[in-house]
């Protein structure tokens, strides 16, 4: 097994969650190749610790997504702009969620005055804007974990705007009620707040920690087990 | 031909990451998505969020750095909040305005679910998760929602830096992907790069379909210029669905190329012999990923005739 890699595992697991899959309920492929309509277009960073299907507990086929170097929102970034075209007006999503987050290396670039290199400094352009328009706010904040968060917030503020500017969202919330929400993920403890920016403003942030009363729901465990180099699932 | 041996050796890097903390695949959720019957029976769903792609596997897999799985085998019984809209469309207009509420509500309640089960399982998985990130991958993936990359090949929080845009498109003008290759290769010193397609890709279809589409022009535009890269091959097989799908694998291919021609790639693979890149396309009929088997060292060096970007 010491030459298993990360690659080989993931190609392994793969082929037993596909196993898995089609084993508990032999509809779900078929059900997947029939087509995708996600209720939620997901923009977030290309951060490994923020893996949206998995942090917002969503299956496959539930989130459209896009992710970028520290999820910045540029109105003339045609990769980022092509995903919102065909999300909102193709797709027509209900949900556009711009989530940023806690410790990101976007925003501590951006809030360095040392050049990143390569095609990097131009890319955080918009969020070094960002930076200099909120300047005496984020120098008053002296904790560097702090002034990150921060300024990483304010970007979602910016980039929210941006959205909220954008032809294709504005036809959407008006003629279907399209909602358009800012969100950052907290990296320390999982959880995503909604920092209240875009259709519901600030008075329709629902991210409380009163969580009303949830139904538990238990199941079968089930783990993946390699066996001489083969993955299979076990279910307990 | 990617070399196990090679990347093996880059595993014992990471023996102290967190990688013993189990992850949420949610697959309880699973027939709430794939059936339109949402109601949830305890003890029916596969509850396996942890338990499918977490420990035991990587543990396994990954023996240089994990040596215990037992763990697992004591982890709580995760809990899932129910939802009973997951899927549905709503059916009357008056309804809309709660129903989005519903959805949008659903996904905090989720997401607090997910937080609550993680930190049972492994107290100190945020606070690991919190001190950085150090991916073995970069994975370049279409914006299709089916296709979450973590799930679908199990890799946990803090795996793979990830990079999804509509038919995972890699091109050389396109500031937003070229930025996430330089940060990934330079400053995470990833080790794979893996751009993944998949079978019906809407973008693909999309691209070949005769019609104006505003802003998704120039973007769509990418995929017409792999067909004519490949006219004769894809205009040589008679069924369409066939050749969509030789389409999206030659896309898949093309797009690697655009990869190796990058310089981060190129100066990072001369010094340290990694990224290595890789071409998947994952099938919805099956759930499975297709390796395409791309020769990374022949088509490295088939592209420096002309896409030299090392300083030799
Ligand atoms: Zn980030
Ligand atoms: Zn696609």
């Amino acid at each position: 097994m010491s030459q298993q890699d990360t690659f080989l595992y993931a190609l392994s697991s793969n082929n037993a969650w596909a196993g898995y899959k089609a084993h508990q309920n032999p509809n779900f492929f078929p059900k997947l190749a029939s087509g995708q309509s996600p209720q939620i277009l997901w923009l977030g960073c290309s951060d490994s610790r923020c893996p949206e299907t998995v942090i917002l507990g969503l299956q496959p086929g539930d989130v459209f997504v896009h992710r970028n170097i520290a999820n910045i929102i540029s109105p003339t970034d045609i990769n980022t702009s092509a995903v919102i075209e065909y999300a909102v007006v193709h797709l027509k999503v209900k949900h556009v969620v711009l989530c940023g987050h806690t410790s990101c290396g976007g925003a501590a670039a951006a809030l360095s005055d040392t050049r990143v290199g390569g095609v990097l400094d131009t890319w955080l352009t918009p969020l070094k804007a960002v930076r200099f328009a909120h300047q005496e706010e984020l120098d008053a904040i002296k904790d560097d974990k702090a002034r990150a968060v921060r300024i990483a917030e304010l970007n979602v503020e910016a980039g929210v705007k941006v959205l909220m500017a954008n032809f294709a969202i504005q036809d959407a919330i008006r003629e279907r009620g399209l909602e358009v929400h800012g969100c950052l993920f907290d990296i320390g403890c999982g959880r995503i707040k909604d920092l209240g920016f875009g259709t519901k403003g600030r008075n329709g942030a629902s991210g409380g920690l009163n969580g009303s009363s949830e139904e538990v729901v238990r199941g079968k465990h089930a783990q993946l087990a390699f066996r001489g180099g083969n993955a299979q699932m076990i279910v307990r | 031909m990617f070399n196990a041996r090679l990347v093996a050796s880059f595993l014992t890097r990471q023996s102290s990451s967190s990688r013993c903390a189990t992850k949420l695949n949610s697959f309880s959720r699973l027939s709430s998505t794939a059936n339109t019957t949402t109601q949830l029976r305890p003890g029916v769903r596969f509850c396996s969020s942890h338990g499918s792609f977490g420990t035991a596997s990587r543990t396994a897999a990954n023996s240089l750095t994990h040596q215990s799985s037992s763990s697992t085998t004591t982890t709580p019984t995760p809990r899932f909040a129910s939802s009973s809209n997951s899927s549905s469309s709503s059916s009357s207009s008056s309804d809309v305005a709660m129903y989005l509420k519903q959805s949008h509500e659903r996904v905090f309640e989720s997401n607090r679910t997910w937080a609550a089960e993680q930190k049972a399982r492994d107290p100190e998985f945020f606070a690991k998760l919190a001190a950085g990130q150090n991916p073995e991958y970069l994975w370049i993936g279409c914006s299709d929602s089916r296709i979450p990359a973590e799930q679908i090949t199990g890799l946990e929080p803090g795996d793979a830096f990830v990079h999804r845009n509509i038919a995972n498109l890699v091109c050389n003008t396109d500031l937003n992907a070229m930025s996430v290759i330089n940060y990934a290769v330079q400053h995470l010193e990833v080790k794979h790069i893996v751009v993944c397609g998949h079978y019906g890709c809407g973008g693909v279809k999309a691209a070949m379909t005769a019609k104006d589409m505003g802003i998704l022009n120039p973007w769509l535009r990418n995929i017409r210029d792999v067909y004519r890269l490949h006219e004769k091959e894809l205009d040589a097989i008679p069924e369409e669905e066939a050749r969509y799908n030789r389409l999206v694998e030659l896309n898949v291919i093309e797009q690697c190329r655009n990869v190796i021609k990058t310089a981060p790639v190129q100066q990072s693979y001369a010094k340290n012999k990694f990224p290595i890149v890789h071409g998947w396309v994952f099938g919805f009929h099956d759930g499975l990923l297709k390796d395409l088997e791309i020769d990374f060292e022949a088509v490295l060096h088939d592209i420096q005739k002309i896409y030299n970007l090392t300083d030799n």
